[in-house]
């Protein structure tokens, strides 16, 4: 038994071995070939990879106006305008405990005047709850995200834009920088992280709060705005059954206010709402490009495949009179053709990586706004290779039936 | 032991135009361990073909084959491959060494086929062949920059290095001078001495015959032995290759 496996295992080592042996001396034949594979896979690995990232750069645009899939909002309006947050704050909260919706945010956006060194500005303030990061992938380029224990403090926790930061003339933030939010009852808050502008346009100061803490900072002020505020509810849910949850929060919420004038309802934002895949046409015509790039250097390379197994006819004869059977015939053809791509889907790949780390590429695809951009995404290496072994494969077969079907005795006769 | 035995076996092909050629009938012929047989025929008697039968590279179309006891048309092609891998090593007249590789990778090519412990010391088990026959210090030559008698030492380095039990030698001098032809039969016959082989020769060259101590000769497809063996079977001095043939038996192959 143990001898069989190692006779295997022998067999299948020798198998590579050979092949590899092979590759070496036919490297010049081969070569040719090769570099085409190598150049389809690099296409293919760079269109796969550009598309990604355009990907990436397209979703997390939407992910930032819309939310990820699948985000709800709930809409609470009644005749005289928006509902009052504090009346719909103990509602919404049993509802989203009811429901056990590990993400909910509630967000408004309203104006108050910060002191800056310069003077007094009137501010836009983002006031949200913690988990808006996380569903809106708001990733701070300095410190970090709210934490739940942030809400309450005596000094609430702020988190500003570049353009904010720099007018408080870009200070560190460990060393705790304050902002003056001067009102009715002026209120300190700290600094605790700094998001970019949200584009080029975007050339103003704001911030965001916690959405307790906006609540309190307005609260004493009798400003008729913040009654009138209007908030967005919104919850992002597991894909699956999103649409079953939406509604039952809408159902619990309605019982939850009851005769209090408000009418619930309930729409989803994200861009998977849109159709079943946003990304779909894009991806037809990536994958369309490089089936064709490779087809045309799986051609390439069977045809040489071919050729370089008629010239070696006479080698196999030989070979296979020295006791090599027509199967280690056929793995062994069909092994140098896969080894061989297998190396030029590395080369095509590395190139790729290269080309697709390049400043240029950085412009072309216009990334600097993408978050979670991988250095090469994986996909694209493992399409890469996995379609040059496929190809090497597919290209080694009709040589590695060819070679099967030499006649030993023909063969080796001169 | 019995390696080879032939009862009656014929072969036949088909030719394109639709008619059968027997290339061989009716072979009669037994190959014992340590066996030093020579068949003489002219050129077209079926000599490579019977050699490629008793090598298991063809399957006989009459009669019957077995190879160490084993009927070689009930063995399959795998079985046939690995079998003749183990068990025989072929040498050819034009050498057929792989173009390209060093002498040493062509000395280990059958070592690849090897699923045991032959594989793994492939490198040693083909410097010691190559050693053996001399070449010791042409390991990483390639055939185009040897010369024919070294080509051929290279290829008998090759047929041996796997110990078969059958050497079949087709013309191993056909392409050498008589002189290096003489000293390549050397080479063959004492590695075959170390090992017990068999080795069954084909050659056109009488003196070369001459070497073994079984005589056969093909005529039209048929084997039939050579009635007087050589008087003197004893090796000659190379340079007096051609006075040392019999005449008789020179007559009685060109009849
Ligand atoms: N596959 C084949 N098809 C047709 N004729 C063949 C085939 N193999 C051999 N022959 C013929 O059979 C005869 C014997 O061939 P061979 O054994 O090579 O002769 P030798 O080695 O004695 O010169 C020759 O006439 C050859 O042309
Ligand atoms: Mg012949």
């Amino acid at each position: 038994m143990i001898r069989a496996l190692g006779r295997a295992a022998t067999g299948a080592v020798s198998t590579i071995v050979e092949a590899g042996e092979e590759l070496r001396i036919h490297r010049g034949r081969v070569l040719l070939s090769l570099v085409g594979v190598a150049v389809a896979i690099c296409a293919l690995a760079t269109v796969v990879a550009a598309g990604s990232i355009a990907e990436q750069a397209m979703r997390e645009q939407q992910e930032r106006d819309g939310g990820r899939p699948a985000t709800y909002q709930i809409d609470l309006s009644g005749m005289s305008g928006p509902l009052d947050p504090a009346t719909a704050a103990p509602a919404w909260e049993t509802a989203l405990a009811r429901h056990g919706i590990e993400f909910a945010a509630r967000s408004a956006q309203f104006m108050t005047d910060v002191q800056f060194a310069d003077g007094v500005v009137s501010t836009s303030i983002e006031a949200v709850d913690p988990d808006y990061g996380p569903m809106r992938r708001v990733q701070p380029i300095l410190g970090e995200w709210f934490a739940d224990g942030d809400a309450g403090r005596l000094a609430p926790a702020v988190i500003v834009n570049e353009n904010f930061w720099e007018r408080l003339g870009s200070p560190p933030l460990e060393t705790h920088p304050t902002v003056q939010f001067v009102g009715a009852e002026p209120r300190t808050g700290v600094v605790v992280g700094v998001v970019e502008n949200r584009g080029q346009w975007d050339t103003d100061p704001w911030a965001y709060l916690l959405f307790d803490d906006a609540e309190a900072l307005m609260a004493p002020s009798p400003d008729p705005m913040f009654g009138g505020l209007y908030v967005t509810y919104a919850m992002w849910l597991p894909e699956g059954d999103a649409e079953a949850i939406a509604s039952s929060v809408v159902d619990a919420l309605e019982l939850e206010l009851a005769g209090v004038d408000v009418q619930v309802s309930q729409y989803r934002t994200d861009y998977a709402a849109y159709g079943d895949d946003p990304f779909a046409q894009l991806k037809l015509v990536i994958g369309g490009v490089a089936a064709v790039v490779l087809l045309l250097g799986a051609l390439g390379l069977l045809t040489i495949a071919l050729v370089t197994v008629r010239t070696r006819i006479r080698e196999i004869g030989i070979r296979r009179s020295f006791g090599a059977t027509a199967g280690r015939v056929f793995f062994s053809v069909l092994m140098e053709s896969v080894v061989g791509t297998f190396l030029a889907g590395v080369v095509g790949v590395g190139i790729s990586i290269a080309l697709v780390r390049s400043p240029l590429a950085a412009m072309a695809l216009n990334t600097d706004d993408v978050q979670d951009l991988p250095g090469f995404p994986v996909e694209a290496a493992v399409v890469g290779i996995g379609a040059a072994v496929l190809v090497g494969a597919l290209a080694g077969l009709i040589p590695a039936l060819t070679a099967v079907k030499v006649k030993v005795i023909d063969a080796i006769r001169f | 032991m019995t390696l080879v035995e032939a009862h009656g076996v014929g072969r036949r092909v088909e030719l394109p135009d639709g008619s059968r050629l027997d290339i061989l009938q009716g072979v009669d012929l037994v190959v014992e361990e340590g066996d030093r047989i020579s068949i003489v025929g002219r050129s077209g008697s079926g000599k490579s073909t019977l050699l490629n039968l008793l090598g298991l590279l063809d399957a006989p179309t009459d009669g019957e084959l077995e190879f160490q006891g084993r009927d070689v048309r009930r063995l399959s092609s795998g079985a046939r491959d690995r079998l003749r891998g183990s068990e025989v090593g072929f040498v050819f007249q034009q050498f057929n060494l792989l173009p390209g590789r060093t002498a040493l990778q062509n000395v280990q090519t059958p070592l690849l086929y090897d699923r045991g412990s032959g594989f793994w010391q492939r490198e040693r088990l083909a410097r010691e062949m190559l050693e053996r026959v001399g070449l010791g210090a042409r390991l990483e030559a390639k055939p185009d920059r040897l010369s024919g008698g070294e080509q051929q030492r290279v290829a008998i380095a090759r047929a041996l290095v796997r110990k078969p039990k059958l050497i079949l030698a087709d013309e191993p001098t056909g392409a050498l001078d008589l002189e290096t032809g003489a000293e390549v039969m050397s080479l063959i016959e004492s590695v075959a001495d170390e090992s017990g082989a068999a080795l069954v020769t084909i050659t056109h060259d009488l003196a070369i015959a001459a070497r073994s101590n079984r005589h056969l000769r093909l005529v039209g497809g048929r084997l039939e032995p050579l009635d007087a063996a050589p008087s003197a079977p004893a090796v000659p001095a190379p340079g007096t290759l051609a006075s040392s043939v019999d005449p008789a038996l020179d007559e009685r192959l060109t009849a």
